[in-house]
């Protein structure tokens, strides 16, 4: 993925590195990766210049779902507090980014609200009320360990779906609202082509480049975040919470603070996206969703930033992968002709990799890569 | 670091769980630079004995006071932030993180970067990582883990990673150290090297050392004053000479001659 994915394996080898005697200080072996990580950079710098709408979206798609991993990493993977409600905070930040970008208009018979603000600082706004949103939160989030906070950030997707279906001014109800686009500097993020080298540039193209510094920008954030005192006090409370008070750590604020860290990831996941769709719909910030979400940090794997992208790539290029292949592809087809559908299908095959990945790599696929190969 | 010691005053502390007394009045004082040892057979409240002094419990009645100031009823990590720490008498280390990570972890108190100065890796925090980084080599070099910095601690042998347990505790440069059976499961080489890193803390950095212990020959060696505990009730209590030929201790461990 992004300069920051490969730059991440470093932390996730030594983070995570497996308790196999003698094996000394597996973080040090990343020779070829400088060279890795250039490739991939300029690669990922180019996709623009030769990929089809198609593909940009999906990649778009595939890194803001990275940015939310992040996010729900930080909290899940990192301090062992289960959060079914990720989906909450990224609606919070796509619909907000919506209502404070957005003028005040009339769609299909339904007023609706919009503060009309410059779309850059909406932008912002956005993420730090999704922060705000994981802070009213906190206080829940700091008292609850592991899976009684999974259970009670359940109630935030049902508050939120109820919310988003019924509060038609802000929201725009079931239909949605449209997404203002972005404009930063001057420089608008919308359908209008420019054209780069001969290469018309659309939304997607520009959109691509935003998304690769936001996702550059969160990884080396939570990487500095995870290898500094944060992440170590952060790693107490998930390995020992006991031990991690009697250490000085205070358990109940870092659990609030990461908590509300990972409400941002989210918030900012969801104004890209929203940027993506361009069209904001609330079943889309379901259940299924969240769990997506969890899927992704499990497959790729728990605690790294690496893994948060690895799996965020995995789960959400799959339907992708499958519904433009779905013509050669046996078994799978067109939605709406009968056999299963590329969304159903990727669906049971990410079911499989986390059941895999739980059964016979316990680190995830980010782990993959460690040498030194636990045998127990 | 270099505030007076202060004496920790245990004052008649009853834990009860629901209806099963583990500590019934227990006092006793740590004289400031001394090492204390609590004994007992096992069930007598040893490690109650702990949780209440490092907050884990809370006492149903009674009080502690390190100097002039209560802990009795702070939260964990307010009393470490008064300088006491602990070890747990069943490793509580991080699986994966190496033990220079473990060590740094019990600088937690003495550092201040926050979520944002991590992220954004400020300058302060840099250089406080650093300093502190420091710090952990003299500590892990004191007592003898400097060449496992790099090694995750949890492939380490027990007794090692006791010791880096005692060095986490260290790292938080206290004022009082509990220590749960600190030498327990190890080598005979690793043991002595253990008693001599004791001795070494309480000679030459002065902190009060509270230690539970089975091993006799240990406790008799390192500690200036013993406290026995039986069924929760301090029984006996005095030099480590006095204890041995208390009648009552005595019972305690042999039962009663019939």
């Amino acid at each position: 993925m992004s300069e920051a994915t490969k730059d991440a394996t470093a932390p996730a080898a030594t983070a995570g590195a497996p308790p196999a005697a003698g094996t000394p200080f597996t973080g040090r072996l990343r020779r070829p990766a400088p060279y890795l990580w250039l490739a991939g950079s300029v690669l990922l710098l180019l996709f623009p210049f030769y990929l089809d709408r198609f593909w940009l979206q999906a990649g778009l798609f595939a890194m803001a779902a990275a940015i939310g991993a992040i996010g729900l990493n930080l909290l899940t993977g990192s301090t062992g507090q289960l959060s079914m409600g990720h989906a909450f905070f990224l609606a919070v930040g796509a619909y907000g980014y919506c209502v404070l970008a957005g003028e005040s208009s009339t769609e299909n018979g339904h007023a609706l609200t919009g503060l009309g603000l410059p779309s850059w600082l909406a932008a912002v706004l956005a993420v730090l009320l999704a922060g705000a949103a994981g802070g009213l939160f906190s206080p829940i989030a700091g008292r609850l360990s592991g899976a009684y906070l999974g259970i009670a950030t359940l109630a935030l997707i049902f508050i939120g779906q109820h919310v988003l279906f019924n509060a038609g001014s802000l929201t725009g109800g079931f239909n949605g609202r449209p997404v203002p686009p972005l404009s930063l500097f001057g420089f608008t993020f919308d359908d209008a082509e420019v054209v780069v080298a001969a290469v018309p540039f659309q939304s997607s193209e520009k959109l691509w480049y935003l998304g690769l510094a936001a996702l550059l920008a969160g990884g080396l954030f939570a990487r500095g975040v995870l290898r500094g005192r944060p992440g170590r006090a952060l790693n107490a409370i998930r390995d020992h919470r006991i031990a991690a008070g009697v250490m000085g750590v205070p358990v109940a604020r870092y659990r609030a603070g990461v908590f509300v860290l990972s409400s941002m990831y989210a918030g900012l996941a969801g104004v890209l996206l929203a940027l993506v769709f361009q069209r904001t719909v609330p079943e889309y910030f379901g259940m299924i969703l969240s769990l997506e979400y969890l899927a992704m940090i499990v497959i790729g794997g728990l605690g790294s930033v690496a893994g948060a992208v690895i799996g965020a790539a995995f789960v959400s290029l799959l339907p992708q992968v499958l519904t433009h292949y779905s013509d050669s592809l046996p078994l799978v087809s067109a939605p709406g002709t009968g056999g299963i559908a590329p969304g159903e299908a990727s669906r049971y095959l990410y079911g499989a990799a986390v059941v895999a990945v739980v059964l016979f790599l316990p680190g995830g696929i980010a782990r993959l890569k460690t040498p030194g190969e636990k045998k127990k | 670091m270099t505030t007076s010691p202060a004496p920790l005053t245990v004052r008649d502390v009853t834990v009860r769980f629901a209806g099963l007394t583990a500590l019934d009045t227990v006092s006793f004082t740590v004289e400031p630079g001394s090492v204390h040892a609590v004994i007992g057979p096992n069930g007598a409240g040893k490690s109650t004995t702990f949780n209440v002094l490092s907050g884990v419990y809370r006492a149903t009645s009674g009080s502690v006071h390190l100097g002039a100031t209560e802990l009795t009823g702070l939260a964990p990590h307010r009393i470490a932030g008064l300088g006491v720490a602990r070890t747990f008498q069943n490793l509580a280390l991080p699986p994966h993180a190496t033990v220079a990570e473990s060590l740094m972890l019990g600088r937690h108190r003495l550092t201040r970067a926050g979520f944002v100065a991590a992220g954004l890796r400020l300058p302060s925090a840099t250089r406080e990582a650093r300093r502190h980084l420091e710090r952990v080599r003299e500590i892990a070099g004191f007592i003898g883990l400097d060449k496992e910095l790099d090694f995750p601690a949890g492939a380490l042998p027990y007794g090692k990673q006791k010791l880096v347990e005692l060095g986490r505790a260290l790292c938080m440069e206290p004022e009082v150290l509990l220590l749960d059976e600190p030498i327990a499961g190890m080598t005979a080489d690793e043991r002595r090297r253990t008693a001599a890193v004791v001795a070494g803390v309480r000679d030459s950095l002065g902190i009060s050392i509270v230690m539970v212990e089975h091993d006799m020959g240990v406790v008799m060696r390192l500690a200036d004053a013993v406290t026995v505990l039986d069924f929760g009730r301090r029984i006996a209590g005095g030099t480590p000479a006095e204890v041995q030929n208390d009648p009552a201790v005595v019972q305690a461990y042999l039962g009663a001659q019939e």
